[in-house]
């Protein structure tokens, strides 16, 4: 039986980093799928190592450009574990809504993206434009669009004005009946039920047996989330749900996704309602000799940070562990068994950052190039066009 | 099972493996154990107490290697962090990899920036270095220099 | 089935009667939320001098250089705008009421050459009056004058920059106190001169 391999990478059109996925194909079908990483390996655990506990934070921010909050959060608890002290309440709602407005704009892209490779560009085109908002908010709140330089040891760097909070909760207020419609165009849309359904799928034991984060794990009915299990920010102080489910396809992963907006756009509200007064920076002088360990539930799972003190003014070792570290693993149990213009999307499903769209080669196995970034996902597109017309959509 | 009933029933069943019993916090708790019961202690967390592996984290320290692997216990809220410290001259552990495989990618990592060699790992090859990377130099050993001469280290480039 | 298609279609209609969500950017200026993090400017005024913007920035984007002309004594400040990360340590540092450097709105930074991608101001130097190398910005000294208040009489560099500063003391008197033993103690020294002229005998 003869058997292909196609290389896709190093510079995957999906992917957070350029990664290289080595699919081996028999006809359609993957049967084999291997991830090589490390092209754009930055030796920020080193680096930090040569920066002091408040300059690291900027450096461990730029780690990655869309999440770029629940690094710095898990550094920060990493951080005030070893002394160990807790943050002011306000700075605790100051943080919380960071980290959920990112949540949110994070999501929003996911949605975009996976439309995108699905042939589905209304529904990119929609929530660019409804993520611009968030964006907007974000501006507000940190003065800058990504990228918030909002977090300290200890606190938070900048205070939320009294005067912005009405425009802010005015803009949160707006989006919601567009993510409603744009909720139910994806739900209800039959195309992307036939696309979705049943594709990638992760079972529950998988997930565990991958120790799988975020809403990978929660679509595979794992009810882990670090918000919850162990409440940090404000989270306590929020009443939100977490949401999971049961099937662990490409599907459900999506689902999720909307429904957690929903719930971050809850906790948002709820914090900028009930944000309390006083101080937001203790102010923290020295570290002590110790270990601390800090973990935040990014939008695409646990983040998590170990930071190891000496008593200088530098970490002496730092551990960083982002979500797709655990997560990418599993396409070893999720690609196989289904063809290769389903791998586009299910590789997409653990949500990795989409920041580098370079150049994805298709080879045959005798080694001529033969697809190139936008054939892949031509071949995605048109799939979903074949199906569309044998359910007879126009 | 109460917090207190999971640590004396760690401490009571694996009571030659443990040399260090540390409860920092209510939140935390560091167990320091031989290095070669490593796999018995790390199935059970894992199996029994139906933990999740966050993270292994390698340290270079002055005396030794040491290597804590961290597991979160969900529905006690408990992280506890298994401590082995291993020999500086060749550092070697047994492979957690055939027991559960979110182990995998941490222990491929931690074989090439702190040369541990992790014994009847399935797939023991590079996962973040290039392949020009020289053979037996750690990046985050302490003795580690700059072996790259044509590296450019100015401002902004 | 047709449900999904309509609504796109009322949404495309909305969008026909709006127009364009996307800003007219190239013809009309954009102008950023007044709270915006743009590029961080000095403040020749206001700033002192002291360097503890320059300590803190995490990407070493603010330098600075010492001129020891004995002429004309001055530092350069130095911000490279290609490295900065506008995250406003610097600010957040000063100790001139945090004004010495401040962020701006300012976000068009684009430039085709990048030597240019720098902005310095400069700040006049105190030498010391024995060897010549830098104490500190003259700014800097009148600042710690005025912070420790009459405390700063127990030292000379310091209450000669302030009284120099008022006009109370001139040239005459200097040269006045001359003539007296040990007089490199009544002079601006910076903290090795200063040191070895109160604990050794020359």
């Amino acid at each position: 039986m003869a058997k292909s391999v196609i290389p896709i990478g190093p510079f995957h059109p999906l992917q957070e980093e350029p990664e290289f996925f080595t699919l081996t194909v028999d006809g359609e079908m993957v049967v084999d799928i291997d991830v090589a990483i490390g092209y754009n390996h930055r030796g920020i655990e080193k680096l930090s190592e040569m920066k002091t506990f408040d300059q690291s934070t900027f450096l461990i921010e730029r780690i990655c450009g869309i999440c770029s909050t629940s690094h710095p959060f898990a550094y920060t608890r990493a951080v005030e574990d070893i002394i160990p002290v807790e943050v002011p309440e306000r700075a605790k709602y100051i943080r919380t809504i960071i980290a959920e407005g990112e949540r949110i704009h994070s999501h929003l892209l996911w949605l975009a993206l996976a439309g995108h490779f699905l042939g589905y560009n209304t529904v990119y085109m929609w929530v660019w434009k409804l993520r611009e908002e968030i964006l907007d908010v974000m501006e507000i709140l940190s003065g800058n669009r990504n990228n918030y330089a909002m977090f300290k040891p200890g606190g938070v760097r900048r205070d939320i004005k009294a005067e912005d909070i009405p425009v802010v909760a005015k803009k949160i207020d707006s989006i919601i009946p567009t993510v409603n419609r744009l909720k139910k165009a994806i739900l209800d849309d039959p195309v992307l039920h036939a696309r979705l359904k049943g594709i990638g799928i992760l079972t529950k034991e998988e997930a565990l047996d991958y120790c799988a984060l975020g809403p990978t794990s929660r679509a595979s009915g794992v009810a882990k989330d670090v918000r919850k299990d162990a409440p940090y920010g404000a989270y306590d102080q929020v009443e939100w749900d977490m949401i999971v489910t049961e099937n662990g396809d490409v599907w459900d992963k999506a689902v999720i996704r909307i429904l957690e907006t929903y719930e971050s756009i809850k906790i948002v509200k709820h914090c900028l309602t009930n944000l309390p007064d006083g101080e937001i920076d203790l102010n923290i002088k020295d570290i002590p000799p110790g270990e601390g360990i800090g973990a935040h539930e990014a939008p695409r799972g646990e983040t998590f940070h170990y930071v190891r003190s000496d008593g200088t003014n530098r970490p002496a070792r730092h551990k960083v562990r982002a979500p797709t570290f655990m997560n990418l693993p599993t396409c070893k149990a999720t690609v196989p068994g289904y063809t290769v213009s389903d791998a586009t999307i299910i590789l997409a499903a653990i949500d990795p950052c989409y920041c580098c769209t370079e150049r994805v080669a298709v080879v045959d196995t005798k080694g001529k190039q033969m697809y190139n970034a936008q054939d892949l996902i031509r071949l995605s597109q048109e799939k979903t066009q074949s199906l569309k017309r044998k359910m007879g959509i126009k | 099972m109460t917090r207190k009933e999971l640590l004396s029933d760690i401490q009571q069943r694996f009571k030659e493996d443990i040399i260090d019993f540390f409860d920092k916090s209510p939140k935390r708790v560091y167990i320091e154990i031989k290095p070669e019961s490593i796999i018995p202690v790390g199935s059970y967390v894992f199996k029994n107490l139906k933990a999740r592996l966050n993270i292994a984290s390698g340290v270079d320290t002055p005396t030794h290697i040491e290597i804590l692997y961290h597991f979160s216990i969900e529905y006690l809220n408990v992280l506890i962090s298994l401590r082995v410290k291993l020999d500086k001259k060749k550092p070697s552990i047994d492979s957690l990899a055939n027991v559960f495989k979110g182990v995998n990618w941490i222990e491929r990592e931690m074989y090439e920036i702190l040369g541990i060699e992790f014994k009847g790992h399935p797939e023991l090859r590079r996962l973040l270095l290039s392949d020009e990377w020289p053979e037996g130099v750690y990046p985050l050993r302490r003795d580690y220099k700059e072996w790259d001469k044509k590296a450019i280290r100015d401002r902004g480039v | 089935m047709k449900l999904p298609k309509v609504r796109e279609l009322l949404e495309a209609t909305k969008a026909l009667l709006v127009g364009p969500y996307t800003s007219k950017f190239p013809k009309k200026p954009h102008v950023p939320h007044p709270n915006f993090r743009g590029q961080p400017i000095y403040n020749p005024d206001k700033c002192v001098g002291c360097l503890a913007c320059v300590s803190v920035c995490p990407v070493e984007a603010l330098d600075y250089e010492d001129i020891t002309d004995p002429k004309n004594p001055r530092r350069v400040m130095i911000h490279y705008t290609d490295t900065c990360i506008f995250c406003g340590t610097c600010e957040a540092a000063c100790i001139a009421d945090n004004e010495g450097i401040k962020l701006s709105n300012e976000w068009n930074l684009a430039f085709l050459d990048r030597k240019q991608s720098q902005e310095s101001i400069e700040k006049e130097l105190q030498l010391c009056e024995i060897c010549g190398e830098p104490v500190a910005c003259k700014d800097h000294l009148k600042w710690i004058a005025e912070r420790v208040g009459e405390l700063s009489y127990s030292n000379p560099t310091l209450y000669f920059s302030r009284l120099k500063e008022l006009g109370v003391i001139d040239e005459n008197i200097l040269a006045a106190s001359r003539d007296y033993n040990r007089s490199d103690r009544m002079k601006i020294l910076c903290a090795r001169c200063r040191r070895e002229t109160t604990l050794t005998t020359k």
